[in-house]
């Protein structure tokens, strides 16, 4: 029983923190929104030269050979840093689909489509309207019982405006030329919707810790009555709210992740419990923040809606509460011997 | 990170397990806010003694087994698991036994530690009194130094097991001219001497859970103090420090009570609204979360690091989540939910806990004086 993360997966982490911290700022994210180019191509280079684009393709396709574990850590940051370029999705759903796709899908997408800096997007009932498709080189689709890739010089989209400028959507009005199949569908689509849920789930880890840390400095600085505003019990016990929620909600994250690595046949419950526990956690996150800033929190201005949008547009997508609460009730029914004290781990 | 359990930590899971399904009494023990039931408890303690199982996480050196944090929540687990009974000396076992082997004299040790671990001694916590409660610091019962004892005078209030207890352990005044945190000290004091009157104090529940201790004159030999004279805050806080915390409300509690709640809603699910659904897998959710946390945390302190303030997370969590379990299966009882364990009614042990779980966000420090330590220590707010 070892519950933490090596020195090296911790170092990369920070690599990335930092790496975000300088080249993703608000201000950087605000100038994708107005030139309504929130794919910027300078970070996704760096991204990919720092090797997190290839982190978790095995050794010898050129990755670094990375599981669900160190990954998740990393995309937690890119949640915090409000990254608009769909780096968790590239890693955490493409990359680690591939190996599972038939042979000559596979091998397609790989020789025509993949190479250091090369996107491709994807889409999904749960997430429909894939994302930056003018910078993917393909698009992956999942529909009711099979799926299909098809190249981008092979499809036609119409624009899909989401509430959050830096999710620039697309969304199907025609293609040609797909590789399509039903093979392994249930396997494939059970290990879709796990990753979409952990994915958005450690997303949305990194987008409350952003929230709270944006409302804990504004209440230092923010002055009435004389006294800074978090010196008031109510500023204060909002806050402390949202910290137990993010607190016992991240956990949760890192064991799914862990289960998915380890293929735990309870991989599927434990992302649905992850991205349960971060969906509430950042709904709390928002409310309370907004609050926090008062009337400053309902502005333009202000950067905290940036994180809040990205964090509304990822409750809903990948499965919302209400999706993973209905999976989580139904696994407890149907296997409750198996559930509770002495079967956490 | 590898979260699963090793071959020699299942090995132990098993050694626990059959010594419970051994030993536990097959008839649930009377409440130990009652004379005889604390005096069953008292037996339960003994026994689990002769086993080695009383003080499983104190070093070997004091006669304990040396589990580590890991250990002692698969301890927990089973112990839970086997329902069996509640540890009527948890004041002592796992506040004042660790505190004694910090700050305690050779003396005080071999006076107390075994005497603790065999139930003979059974402690109360002596914190609050009438004024200070949020606010310990506020303490004014007095203990003065004259002639090689302390003589104590005031009242101490809300003192778990003291109806029945035989020794307590509080912070008391001994510096008669000093304010707040200082001029305070440690002192251990046994609750049969002359002067001391013990005023039982019925909870929610109609049982003397907690007492009112009067010392009028009270004399105790100055070797009962622990650690140095004025400097008790200090000792006081390393007794609420995280460990501890943590022993107090071991996840396997909240797990256990999940089950039986999914259990209750399965048994009844016919009668229930589809919107029971959304707070049985909260339950689960959070008690599941609340374990994963726990050994996140410990996994993190065998690894060298340490943990303060964070403790405070886990109280708000385990308590509001307590509560919420409760008041679902309060629901998913319907008009049953009204009958008192006196009906010998199946049911009504979750009334029981219900109300206990009002106490939850109140003992142990309010969850509002939480909040305020997580604002102004994690968050970094002003105070």
């Amino acid at each position: 029983m070892n519950f933490i993360f090596t020195e090296e997966q911790l170092q990369f982490k920070d690599t990335i923190k930092a790496f975000l911290n300088d080249e993703c700022t608000p201000k950087s994210i605000r100038s994708g929104w107005a030139s309504k180019q929130s794919f910027n191509q300078n970070r996704w280079k760096g991204l990919a030269d720092l090797g997190v684009l290839g982190s978790n393709l095995p050794e010898d396709s050129g990755g670094l050979g990375m599981d669900q574990v160190a990954l998740v850590l990393m995309v937690e940051e890119m949640g915090y840093a409000g990254l608009p370029e769909p780096a968790a999705e590239q890693t955490f759903l493409i990359n680690d689909l591939l190996r599972m796709l038939p042979a000559e899908m596979q091998e397609n997408i790989k020789d025509h489509h993949m190479s250091g800096e090369s996107y491709i997007s994807i889409a999904h009932p749960l997430a429909p309207n894939p994302l930056f498709l003018n910078e993917s080189a393909g698009l992956l689709v999942f529909e009711k019982d099979s799926y299909y890739f098809v190249s981008k010089n092979d499809i036609e989209f119409e624009e899909v405006v989401s509430n959050d400028p830096s999710r620039e959507l697309g969304k199907i009005t025609s293609i040609k030329n797909t590789i399509s199949s039903s093979e392994n569908f249930d396997l494939l689509n059970s290990a879709v919707l796990s990753r979409g849920a952990l994915m958005t789930a450690a997303l949305l880890i990194g987008l409350s810790q952003k929230m709270i840390d944006l409302s804990s400095a504004y209440a230092l600085d923010r002055t009435q009555f004389g006294k800074p505003i978090g010196s008031f019990q109510a500023v204060k016990h909002m806050l402390a709210d949202v910290a137990v929620a993010i607190e016992f909600a991240r956990p949760a994250v890192y064991r799914a992740a862990y289960s998915l690595s380890d293929n735990n046949p309870k991989s599927s419950l434990h992302c649905a419990h992850a991205k349960y526990m971060s969906t509430r956690a950042a709904e709390i996150a928002c409310k309370n923040s907004i609050q926090a800033h008062g009337a400053m929190g309902y502005t333009w201005e202000m950067d905290l809606h940036i994180f809040m949008r990205k964090a509304w547009s990822l409750m809903a997508c990948w499965g919302n509460e209400n999706k993973q609460q209905d999976i989580i009730f139904h696994t407890l029914k149907s296997s409750k011997n198996e559930l509770g004290v002495l079967y956490t781990f | 990170m590898k979260i699963n359990f090793t071959p020699e930590q299942d090995v132990f899971r098993q050694e626990i397990r059959s010594w419970l399904e051994q030993n536990v009494p097959n008839e649930p023990l009377l409440s130990l806010d009652t004379k005889q039931g604390f005096e069953q408890h008292r037996e339960w303690e003994k026994k689990l003694n002769a086993g080695n199982w009383s003080m499983v996480t104190w070093p070997t050196e004091y006669g304990g087994r040396g589990l580590d944090l890991i250990e002692w929540l698969i301890f927990e687990e089973e112990y839970y698991r086997a329902e069996a009974p509640t540890r009527v000396n948890q004041n002592g076992v796992f506040l004042l036994g660790p505190t004694l082997m910090e700050f305690g004299t050779h003396e005080q040790k071999s006076k107390f530690l075994n005497a603790m671990a065999t139930g003979d001694h059974i402690w109360a916590q002596g914190w609050s009194e009438p004024g200070a409660g949020s606010d310990m610091a506020a303490i004014r019962t007095t203990a003065v130094l004259e002639n090689g004892c302390y003589k104590i005078n005031g009242q101490k209030t809300w003192s778990s097991r003291a109806t029945y207890a035989d020794w307590t352990f509080g912070l008391f005044r001994t510096d008669l001219d000093s304010e707040r945190h200082r001029g305070l000290s440690f002192i251990l004091v046994p609750l049969n001497l002359p002067g001391i009157t013990v005023r039982p104090i019925a909870q929610l529940d109609g049982e003397p859970g907690f007492a009112e201790i009067y010392f009028d004159d009270v004399t105790v030999p100055a070797e009962n103090l622990l650690g140095v004279d004025g400097e008790g805050w200090k000792i006081a806080m390393a007794t609420a420090g995280f460990e501890r915390g943590l022993m107090l409300r071991s996840p396997a509690r909240f797990q256990q009570t999940a089950a039986k709640l999914l259990q209750l809603y399965l048994d009844n699910e016919s009668d229930c609204s589809p919107a029971m659904q959304a707070n049985i897998v909260e339950a689960w959710a959070q008690s599941e979360s609340y374990a994963l946390s726990i050994y996140h945390t410990a996994s993190k302190m065998l690894a060298g690091g340490s943990i303060g303030s964070e403790s405070s997370l886990g109280k708000i969590f385990w308590s509001e989540l307590d509560h919420m379990m409760h008041q679902t299966a309060l629901k998913i009882l319907g008009a049953s939910a009204e009958l008192s364990l006196a009906s010998k009614h199946d049911s009504a042990k979750w009334i029981k806990g219900f109300m206990f779980s009002y106490a939850g966000p109140i003992y142990a420090g309010t969850n509002e004086i939480q909040k305020n330590i997580i604002a102004e220590r994690l968050l970094g707010l002003p105070k």
